[in-house]
This record gives C-alpha cells, sequence and structure tokens, in this order.
C-alpha cells in the first residue's frame, strides 16, 4: 500500500515537472515566432501609432521586460491561477476558454468516443474477416474516405444537406435563442462530427486491423486453437486482449489531437470551439492564451498516457518490468 | 487398435511462385497408447503433418489427397465445427517454444481453465479451480494455488512447458501431439519434459505422436519410429528395429 503511494507522488511530481518544461517551451517559442503581439490587442490602429505610443503600449502589456523577467512574472500568475489576460479578446484567458471548451468537449468528445469505438468495431469485423471481400471492400472504403480532404469534404456535406436538402444547419453550435435545446445543438453536431469522424476513422481502424492479424499470427493462438475455440472466439478472447496496450497508447496521444484538432470542421462550420482558438491565438501572437491552451492540451497527454500506462500493466504483465511497475508486481 | 490412421496423405502450400509439396503421400497409423516418434530434419514436413491431421493448416496449404481416420471415423472432410470439437476433446498439442506458445497477457491458471471450461461447459467455479490445480500438480508445478495466477514472464522454459503440457491435459486427449517439446529447453530440463511425458502416457493411457530431430529422445521416447525426409516416410517400424538399423548402416 505505501508503495502505491509513493508512485502516486512520484507520477505527480513527474507531471509537474513535465508541464514546467512544457510552459517553459511555449513560452521561450512563442516570443521567438516572427510578429507582433501590439496587432492583436490593437488590430490595425497599430499602424496608426507613434513609435512613441507603441513603446507605451508593451509597456502597458508587460512586453518591454526581458525574457526571464517576462516568465517569471507570468509563473507568479500562473501559480495563483491568474494566466493574465487575452490580447484579442482583451478579458482573462481563462473566460475565453470557458465559452468555448464546452463545444469543443461536445464535438471533440464525441468524436474521439466515435472514433475509437467504431475504429475497434471496424478493425476487429476487418481482421476477422482477413482478406475476404467485406474485409477488401472496408479497406477500400476506408483508404478512399481518409484520403477525402476535410475541408472539400465539408463543404460537400453543407452543399448536400444544408442547400439542397435543408436538413441540416450549416453553421454555429446553436441556432440563436435556442441554447438549452439539446435537439437543435445535436442538430448542429451532425455535419461538423461526420467530418471529424471521418477524417480519422480509418487510421485508427486500420491500425487496429493490422495489429489484430500480427496477433493471429503468434504461436499461442495454435494453443488456443488447439483448446477447441474457434478462430474468432480465439480473435475475441485472446488477440483483442494483447492488441489493447497498444490501442491504448494510441488513443491517449491521439486525445489533443481529435479533441483539438477539430480546426478545419470548426472553421468551415463556423462552430465556435478551441481548435479555432488555438490556431488563431498562435498566429496572432496572443500569448497568455496560447500557452494555457498549450498547457491544457500538453496536461492531457500526460495524464491520458498515465491511464494508457497503468492499464497497460494490468493487461500485459511484461510491460512494467522495465520501469519496476507501476502496478503491484507479482511476487516470485 | 488404432486410434489414428493416416493414408496417402499428401500436403501442398500454394504460392505465387507455385505449389510447394510439403508432404508427399504419408501413410502410418498410431496405436492406442504408444508412441511414435516421426523424426527427420529441419523442414522435411514433420510439423506440417501434423498441423494437417488436427486441420491448423495456414491458409495458403491444402491436403491434396489422403484420408485421415480417429477411431475408425473418418474425419477427412470434417467441418471446421466438428474440428474444434475433436480438438477440445481428443487432440492436443504441445509446442517447441513454450513461451510464445503461451498468451503473455493471460495468467497460466486462466490460461489452463479456459482449456478445461471447453471440455467442461458447464462445470462450477469451484471444480473448475480444483480441476486446474489438480492439472498443475499432474504436471510437477509446485504450489498451484499461487502458480496459477501468475503469467507466463513469471516462468522459466521448462516451467511454462509444464503448463503447455496442463493445458494439453486438461482435454484429457486421446492423441497428444508433441511438436519438438523439449528443443527450446536445455538438457537437464529436457530430461525432466520426457520423464514427465512417459509418466503421463503410463497414467493417462494417451497415444503420443512425437516429433523431434535429436537422436537421444527419439531413442529414449519411442515405441515406433518414422523416419521422414522430403516430405515422405521412407522407413517406419519398431523402434529397436529402426535404431538398429541406422546403427548398422551408419546412416539415418
Amino acid at each position: 500500500m505505501r508503495k502505491s503511494y509513493i508512485t502516486i507522488i512520484h507520477e505527480l511530481g513527474k507531471l509537474l515537472l513535465s508541464i514546467f518544461l512544457l510552459s517553459v517551451l511555449v513560452f521561450t517559442m512563442s516570443r521567438l515566432a516572427p510578429g507582433d503581439p501590439l496587432y492583436s490587442y490593437y488590430g490595425d490602429q497599430v499602424e496608426k501609432m507613434g513609435p512613441q505610443e507603441q513603446e507605451e503600449a508593451r509597456e502597458r502589456l508587460g512586453l518591454h521586460e526581458p525574457l526571464p523577467v517576462q516568465y517569471a512574472r507570468w509563473f507568479q500568475g500562473a501559480v495563483r491561477g491568474d494566466f493574465g489576460i487575452s490580447y484579442k479578446y482583451k478579458t482573462d484567458v481563462k473566460e475565453v476558454i470557458a465559452g468555448r471548451i464546452g463545444n469543443t468537449l461536445l464535438l471533440g468528445g464525441l468524436g474521439f468516443v466515435i472514433i475509437f469505438g467504431v475504429a475497434l468495431l471496424l478493425g476487429l469485423f476487418c481482421a476477422w474477416r482477413e482478406d475476404k471481400w467485406a474485409d477488401r471492400v472496408v479497406c477500400g472504403i476506408g483508404t478512399v474516405t481518409s484520403c477525402i480532404p476535410e475541408f472539400w469534404l465539408s463543404l460537400l456535406l453543407i452543399l448536400v444537406f444544408s442547400v439542397w436538402l435543408g436538413w441540416l444547419p450549416s453553421s454555429g453550435a446553436y441556432s440563436v435563442g435556442m441554447e438549452g435545446s439539446l435537439a437543435d445543438r445535436v442538430r448542429h453536431l451532425v455535419l461538423p462530427l461526420t467530418v471529424v469522424v471521418l477524417g480519422h476513422l480509418w487510421y485508427y481502424a486500420y491500425l487496429v486491423r493490422n495489429r489484430l492479424l500480427e496477433e493471429t499470427r503468434a504461436d499461442y493462438v495454435l494453443l488456443a486453437r488447439m483448446k477447441g475455440l474457434s478462430g474468432k472466439q480465439v480473435l475475441y478472447r485472446h488477440c483483442l486482449r494483447n492488441a489493447m496496450p497498444s490501442y491504448l497508447s494510441m488513443m491517449a496521444i491521439a486525445l489533443p489531437h481529435i479533441l483539438g484538432g477539430t480546426y478545419v470542421a470548426e472553421t468551415v462550420f463556423s462552430y465556435p470551439g478551441i481548435g479555432t482558438l488555438a490556431y488563431e491565438s498562435a498566429r496572432y501572437q496572443d500569448y497568455n492564451l496560447l500557452m494555457l491552451i498549450s498547457l491544457m492540451t500538453g496536461g492531457l497527454v500526460i495524464v491520458g498516457n498515465m491511464f494508457a500506462k497503468v492499464i497497460n500493466e494490468r493487461i500485459d504483465p511484461r510491460m512494467g518490468l522495465k520501469t519496476g511497475g507501476m502496478s503491484e508486481e507479482v511476487k516470485d | 487398435m488404432d486410434v489414428l490412421t493416416v493414408k496417402n496423405l499428401s500436403v501442398s502450400f500454394y504460392r505465387q511462385s507455385g505449389e510447394i509439396e510439403a508432404v508427399k503421400n504419408v501413410s502410418f497409423s498410431l496405436r492406442a497408447g504408444e508412441i511414435l516418434v516421426i523424426m527427420g530434419d529441419t523442414g522435411c514436413g514433420k510439423s506440417v503433418l501434423c498441423k494437417s491431421i488436427v486441420k491448423l493448416l495456414p491458409d495458403i496449404a491444402k491436403v491434396k489427397t489422403g484420408q485421415i481416420f480417429f477411431q475408425g471415423k473418418e474425419i477427412t472432410d470434417y467441418s471446421e465445427k466438428e474440428m474444434q470439437k475433436l480438438r477440445g476433446n481428443s487432440f492436443s498439442m504441445v509446442f517447441q517454444n513454450p513461451m510464445t506458445a503461451l498468451n503473455p497477457c493471460m495468467s497460466v491458471g486462466e490460461q489452463i481453465a479456459e482449456a478445461v471450461r471447453l471440455r467442461q461447459p458447464g462445470i462450477s467455479r469451484k471444480d473448475l479451480k480444483s480441476r486446474v490445480t489438480e492439472l498443475m500438480e499432474l504436471v510437477g508445478l509446485d504450489r498451484p494455488g499461487e502458480r496459477a495466477g501468475q503469467y507466463p514472464i513469471h516462468f522459466s522454459g521448462g516451467m511454462a512447458q509444464r503448463c503447455v503440457i496442463a493445458i494439453a491435459l486438461a482435454a484429457k486427449p486421446s492423441v497428444l501431439f508433441a511438436d519438438e517439446p523439449t528443443t527450446s529447453l536445455d538438457a537437464g530440463v529436457q530430461e525432466q519434459i520426457l520423464e514427465l511425458l512417459l509418466e503421463l502416457r503410463r497414467k493417462l493411457g494417451m497415444a503420443v505422436i512425437l516429433i523431434t530431430h535429436n537422436p537421444y529422445v527419439a531413442a529414449k521416447m519411442a515405441d515406433r519410429a518414422a523416419l521422414m525426409r522430403g516430405g515422405e516416410i521412407y522407413r517406419i517400424g519398431d523402434a529397436e528395429e529402426i535404431f538398429e538399423k541406422i546403427i548398422h548402416n551408419n546412416h539415418p
């Protein structure tokens, strides 16, 4: 029991250290990138400002000090939960994000669940029917859909379902005045969600398929078949379990990728989410906003990986051996 | 009485480059309770012969001609369903490398229990547990209660092979195929495993087809022996007679 407390503290320490290093890295890199944050704050008016005024503005935003001092200032605030203001939106960055995170969790989170759920089923199906016609058809369709550019698919969907058929709205997260209606939300979600899911689905399904096929060629499959299991039973009971660790690790890494990687869908469907926000904050030197978004995504990856690691060690005892393991070791 | 009879069996692999004949016109029979050793060099078709009898050949391999009888009944054209029943109840196999033959992500006890449950579908949890313990004791694994919860990685090669044998015995097989069961083990452990197989045969009365390329193993184990080369059995008979000839001709 005591050992597990120590590992938890140990892992928490690692988490904090990683996030600290990430913050230093993002802080430095964002300031090295070309561009002027004043544009983010004042827009085109910057061009009408004299050098004196620009200098004053910089001072007001605390951008005139050397980098280490700026970082120290930011760090002091961050520890107290104050991440500064967004230059573009001129309010606390937390508020900016809070206004959109719900939308992103809905689109990206739902997309994540659907992608990884369906990818697993598709991969299983294809592995079960390896090289039979059903597998070939699915593989063919999958390859084609994964090659369709997202923006083109988005426009096509808008054309068909919004313009021609008029079934679904083409933009936004909800209709004005219907913020609380679930049905309305869902109607707005369908098209962007389709784009997000189709953009990623096959990549992961194909991964599952190939990983499973690798497993079906392992020796233990023969022993399992000799017990009297059918090929399908071996696939479910043995191969799937053994392929899960790589799948879970993949899921952990893909978490922010899918959650925040909804940029194209958000842009085309004017869906207010974090993906667009992240892109804009980097594009317009909105430093504080960029920092907070990066730290959130980074933290998400690290936490996701920790979960994947713990679960994987439960599934596959070989994984914990090198590091001593986070799960309890079996005594010999 | 013969438990297993193979008549004129030919097996080929079909690749894009053409047909490869792995087993050519092989005939033999296996008597109840005897150990038949099949000897031959690597790649002579020993393993393919076994796998074609239990119908676990890879997709590119096909049985071309021949008949297989099990306890007098022809099983050549058995469907996959019927073969599953046969594999679970009458045939078992032990493999060359026990470390890869066991599923690394499943505890050893679970893997043995799975085999027991397939043989006795309605078995209660209590009976299942005691049967697993019994099997583990039978193959000489000490502290079965504790050992059952461990994973293959916690076992040495010889111990892992005992687990594989325990799984094989769960089916109470009439025929045990042992495909080079000691090749990946060191000499001392090899001896233990061979003794174990002899003892189990005595206790349980199953027939064993033992594949090996090791003359010592063959001489120690065989009641009868078959010599294979290039996919064919070119000599088969009582062990003493066969080994006598080998020594006389100074030629395998």
